[in-house]
């Protein structure tokens, strides 16, 4: 095969929809080939992109499975060739990557915690009260986040974790995910408000004591400026005492 | 539809970084990754997996395959994160190059077409989490990339979507399309040329 032949295989290769033979062939053409090279991360770039319209959230349990096999896992070393460059990727694609980032972090949690209420729910199966309980706070939550309307807000909090707080006016509620590295120390709880203006903030629920994650619909969120988690004696406090995060929401 | 809120805050609550430090993005993270961060890899798989097990699900159709794959994929970004090379693209193409192989690659090894063919109908039964998760998280990034499939040739666009999302090698595609060989080839390229003008990929190297 000539290499005007093999070339003619960078779309398929970028594809993966070549045998094994004929990616060796075309990796051993590319690496002397400079000239190449552009024209093939440019079109690996794009064919990954196709992945954007791929999304499915999958099991929880995986999450901790991933982690707990990197746990065991040793990482190669550096490749001696290998030598840190400047990102010098334009500022604009940058933004477009972050932004979207962003989205899918939030999205995910809420998710996972979607998710986990499903598992939830099944434990409680013979308590019929609960489980309608539960199946109507997931029918309110598809509803929201299946609104047309819906704006994802996220922000950090401090000590580590993520608070997502998915809006739909229409619906006149959000989807709250929060989802801290660490639970609150002994005794303390996180608590949640909700901020117009320069009023006093108020409850937005508490969660018991040394939990550290939920996520739960709170009503009338829409509308607030701010909606924020603070660390509160268990059972919560009148007003915010140390606020550790904060979603704008305008 | 979402933007993040602009970085806004009421004044009593101005000693409190809100939004301050922005998440990292993929290529962060991963660098962090590199040096052995287990925290920036749990950041980075939060950022990545819906991706990583939709595309992975899509080529191999199962659910529980599907995970298993996922999870040699993210340890292998784990294991390889030293490698990564930012001058020949993104952190996040690099991790679905490597997704999008094994999930190929699995579905040659263990899969006939025909299999795959009849678990078509199956793999549509998503449970409702995913649906209503699909549907919200996707749709931006869906629409531009169904906008730039349209703006394709029917033959550009089918050889192009059964190669990737179906894991169709460009003979099996030529067999499809009951097309010839160097025009599959031909059209997947030039597919996949369009594709990046559309999208707007580049690569500084």
């Amino acid at each position: 095969m000539t290499t005007v032949d093999i070339h003619a295989l960078v779309g398929a290769y970028a594809l993966d929809a070549v045998d094994d033979l004929e990616r060796v062939s075309f990796e051993r053409h590319v690496a002397d080939c400079e000239a190449c090279r552009t024209e093939v991360d440019e079109l690996r770039g794009t064919a990954s992109r196709l992945a954007d319209s791929t999304w499915s959230v999958p099991p929880p349990r995986l999450r901790a499975e991933v982690l707990a096999a990197v746990g065991r896992t040793r990482q190669l070393p550096p490749l001696e060739s290998a030598r840190p460059r400047p990102d010098a990727r334009a500022a604009v694609s940058r933004w477009r990557r972050y932004t979207a980032g962003a989205v899918a972090a939030g999205i995910l949690a809420a998710g996972a915690g979607v998710a986990a209420w499903a598992v939830q729910e099944q434990r409680v199966q013979e308590q019929s009260a609960v489980v309608a309980e539960a199946r109507k706070r997931e029918a309110r939550t598809e509803a929201i986040m299946a609104a047309p309307d819906l704006v994802v807000r996220t922000a950090p909090m401090i000590g580590g974790g993520r608070v997502t707080v998915a809006s739909s006016e229409q619906q006149a509620a959000s989807v709250v995910s929060l989802r801290a590295d660490d639970a609150p120390p002994a005794g303390q709880a996180f608590q949640m408000w909700t901020i117009r203006g320069t009023g006093p903030a108020a409850n937005a629920g508490v969660l018991p004591a040394g939990q550290a994650s939920t996520v739960q619909v709170v009503d009338g969120v829409p509308g607030n400026d701010v909606f924020a988690v603070s660390v509160e004696p268990a059972g919560g406090s009148p007003s915010p005492t140390e606020v550790v995060a904060q979603v704008p929401l305008i | 539809m979402t933007e993040r809120g602009a970085a806004r805050r009421p004044d009593h609550l101005s000693a409190v970084p809100g939004s301050g430090s922005p998440p990292a993005d993929a290529g962060d993270l991963l660098r962090l990754v590199a040096r052995g961060d287990e925290a920036a890899f749990g950041r980075l798989y939060d950022l990545v997996i819906p991706r990583v097990y939709g595309l992975i699900r899509r080529v191999l159709r199962d659910p529980a395959q599907a995970e298993e794959v996922a999870q040699e994929v993210l340890v292998e970004v784990w294991r390889t994160a030293t490698r990564f090379d930012t001058a020949r693209g993104s952190a996040t193409s690099w991790i679905f190059t490597i997704a999008h192989r094994r999930a190929v690659d699995r579905v040659r090894a263990e899969q006939a077409s025909a299999d795959r063919l009849m678990k078509v109908g199956v793999a549509s039964v998503d449970t409702p989490y995913d649906e209503v998760v699909d549907e919200v998280a996707g749709r931006l990034e869906r629409q531009q990339v169904r906008h730039c499939l349209d703006g394709l040739t029917e033959l550009q666009r089918q050889a192009v979507t059964l190669a990737y999302y179906q894991g169709h090698s460009y003979r099996e595609v030529a067999d499809l399309l009951e097309a010839p060989l160097p025009t599959v080839k031909t059209r997947m390229r030039d597919g996949l040329i369009r594709l990046r003008d559309c999208l707007g990929v580049e690569v500084t190297a």
